[in-house]
């Protein structure tokens, strides 16, 4: 599973594209729905695009906490389903929002907690992670550095 | 004559881009024997500008180095045919310039509008880099809150922004993300 990330409009869609070519988006821009069960899908390299709109969604619907919960399920599904067979590749890419200015209404509070724990539960399962900067990529997982 | 470089260098409000900027600049000019030119893009509107303004004034000032200012708030590609071989350019801030140039015309800020602003740039700084040695263009980290309506003028503002710091970065021999004064080397290499 790989974690693409950064700010907005920096190029995260245009990088993924070039790196996995062909792949399947599901893209929560165009108002596709998350999807839970990559099953239901037949490709085995999958894009979903627009991790943060999803994580919106569900911040609206339950409290952080289970929100959080719910989506930790959906990513032990991911792994599953990439483990089943080989060559099987999920990228998921989602907006850095949580470096602005602490937002004034509530629910926009809980939506930014969510996607910076998420963010966090996402990383911790993948094996790859790149923030996009202006088109270049910084890959933090796997660290190369010395200190592990 | 050889186009020149560019260097890209963004950072948060004060996070020290400027200084290092200058310093670049400097630097680059002293290698060539060549002149300094600061592109001011802020116009004074208010005393916390002509304040912010005459700070930065007062660090080139200090440098020791000797600086021509140009100030301007749009078009800065008219003043392509005034630099020479040997100039070194230091145009600061993006950010700025995109927001004169979008309030410089009463328009609807329609897709064909915002397309010609964005060409409108990149063109000018083409003609700029081509007429000297070296162009050092500094812009703000400004895409790190959550956008809304795609209507709004924010998000309108945050995608220009953010295509025209991916077509300068193409573009860039060097570019720099400044963190708190530390500058990150992002594209290129160290020199």
């Amino acid at each position: 599973m790989h974690f693409v990330t950064g700010g907005a409009f920096n190029g995260k869609q245009a990088w993924v594209k070039g790196k996995y070519p062909g792949s399947e988006w599901i893209s929560a821009y165009k108002g596709e729905p998350l999807v839970e069960d990559l099953n239901t899908l037949s490709s085995t390299s999958i894009v979903l695009e627009g991790l943060e709109i999803w994580l919106k969604e569900h911040s609206a619907e339950m409290t952080v906490n289970e929100a959080r919960n719910y989506f930790v399920n959906v990513l032990n599904g991911y792994i599953d389903w990439e483990n089943s067979a080989q060559n099987r590749k999920i990228i998921i890419i989602g907006t850095d929002i949580t470096k602005g200015i602490v937002p004034i209404d509530k629910n926009d509070r809980n939506w930014r907690d969510l996607t910076g724990w998420a963010y966090q539960d996402l990383s911790t399962r993948c094996s790859h992670v790149d923030v996009i900067w202006y088109g270049i990529n910084q890959t933090i997982k796997p660290c190369h550095s010395k200190e592990k | 004559m050889e186009t020149a470089s560019i260097i890209f260098i963004t950072g948060g409000v004060r996070s020290g881009k400027s200084s290092f900027a200058e310093k670049k600049a400097a630097e680059r000019a002293s290698e060539i024997g060549g002149s300094l030119h600061y592109l001011a893009t802020g116009m004074p509107s208010d005393q916390e500008m002509e304040n912010r303004i005459a700070c930065h004034q007062e660090d080139r000032r200090k440098s020791g180095f000797s600086w021509k200012t140009w100030e301007q708030s749009t078009n800065i590609g008219s003043l392509a045919s005034g630099f020479r071989e040997k100039d070194v350019l230091l145009l600061d801030c993006l950010t700025t310039w995109l927001t004169n140039e979008l309030f410089s015309q009463e328009a609807d800020w329609n897709e064909s509008y915002l397309k010609a602003v964005f060409h409108r740039i990149l063109t000018e700084i083409e003609a700029i880099r081509k007429n000297c040695h070296q162009l050092v263009i500094v812009s703000n980290e400004v895409l790190s809150d959550p956008l809304h309506e795609k209507n709004d003028l924010v998000f309108m503002y945050c995608q220009l922004i953010g295509n025209l710091h991916r077509q300068i970065v193409q573009k860039a021999m060097q570019a720099y993300a400044v963190e708190a004064g530390v500058p990150v080397l992002m594209k290129g290499v160290k020199r």
